[in-house]
């Protein structure tokens, strides 16, 4: 539907591919950047360029993992763009809430996203997209162009991590 | 590996205590008028302009790139114009003007008695010549004359050679 409509060049393509794509790749950006605000930025940026690409993606052999394609190049741009100006900004921004609506919950939030922006970026993405947007590992492989496997182990591997950096909070 | 998903299960259950939250109407709002806004800008590509445009921008790229050649070897060339060196296709002048050129007193001595030879060897070899011929002739008139009242047994052809010859 969203590839017949890029390929008619019709601009309510734009509405398919937000309902389709925003809520994930938000979370996607979120995880890779560890920030609410420039996984906003960045999310209309990638939106503009998959507009001004949109014959390229109506092409395109594998949809989804093009538009990740375009997400993953446009956040690693800013956090290049971030190094050279030697703006390395601290991570003190909320990006992850807490369900239950009960006194201090950030405190738990504050902690979680703490100890998952200690993981390195690709074993945070993995655990961010599996845990919080329930991508099986398959999926997970099919939208960041990698094997199952190796989707399997940095999910592994960050696992363990967390559960050091977590172990307060493991009964 | 069982005790390792029952942990990881556990891990992931604290970890969905939080959540990510969704985009906002605003966000919404804020980024889909931005696309749009990009796809009225953009012209549908037509497929067949893309090999034209490929071509077009080949052809910047070579005229860029040979031109670029150009301008770096005429600015070599500049560099070694402004220090005046001579060229190699420019005419010799001639020994009269070796002064003029940068070269020491030695040097041109040295290629003053170069050339000499080359002068002096036609001229000592005319001299020489004749003096061969005027020996012959003298000896072959003796000969008819009076074979036995030659004067010794020395040869004129010993006796006289030319002071400088020079064969180079």
């Amino acid at each position: 539907m969203l590839r017949a409509a890029l390929a008619r060049n019709d601009p309510a393509a734009v509405e398919l591919m937000w309902d389709r794509y925003a809520g994930d790749l938000l979370a996607y950006l979120q995880a890779v950047l560890c920030s609410r605000h420039d996984a906003e930025d960045v999310l209309q940026t990638v939106f503009v360029r998959i507009v001004q690409k949109r014959h390229k993606l109506a092409k395109a052999r594998h949809l989804d993992a093009y538009v990740y394609s375009i997400a993953r190049n446009e956040a690693f741009r800013l956090i290049g763009r971030r190094k050279r100006k030697r703006k390395v900004e601290a991570v003190n921004e909320i990006w992850l809430t807490v369900t239950e609506e009960k006194p201090g919950p950030n405190e738990l939030a504050e902690e979680l996203q703490a100890a998952l922006a200690r993981l390195p970026q690709p074993q945070r993405e993995v655990i961010v997209m599996k845990v919080y947007k329930q991508k099986t590992f398959s999926d997970i492989s099919r939208l960041l162009g990698l094997s199952a496997n190796t989707v399997a182990s940095r999910y592994r591997y960050g696992m363990e991590k967390l559960r050091t950096l977590l172990e307060n909070l493991i009964l | 590996m069982k005790n390792k998903d029952t942990q990881n299960e556990q891990l992931e259950s604290i970890l969905r205590k939080a959540r990510l939250p969704e985009p906002s109407p605003e966000l919404k709002e804020r980024i889909t008028a931005e696309a749009k806004r990009a796809w009225n800008q953009t012209l549908p590509e037509l497929s067949w302009l893309v090999p034209f445009r490929r071509l077009a921008a080949s052809a910047a790229a070579a005229i860029l790139i040979i031109w670029l050649a150009n301008y770096s070897s005429e600015r070599a060339l500049a560099q070694w114009q402004s220090e005046k060196v001579p060229s190699t296709s420019e005419q010799f002048p001639g020994l009269e003007s070796l002064p003029e050129i940068p070269y020491g007193p030695f040097v041109r001595q040295l290629a003053t008695v170069n050339r000499q030879p080359s002068m002096i060897d036609a001229s000592a070899l005319n001299d020489h010549i004749e003096v061969l011929r005027h020996i012959l002739d003298e000896t072959q008139q003796s000969n008819i004359t009076k074979p036995s009242e030659l004067p010794g047994s020395r040869s004129h052809l010993i006796s006289n050679p030319p002071s400088v010859i020079s064969y180079s």
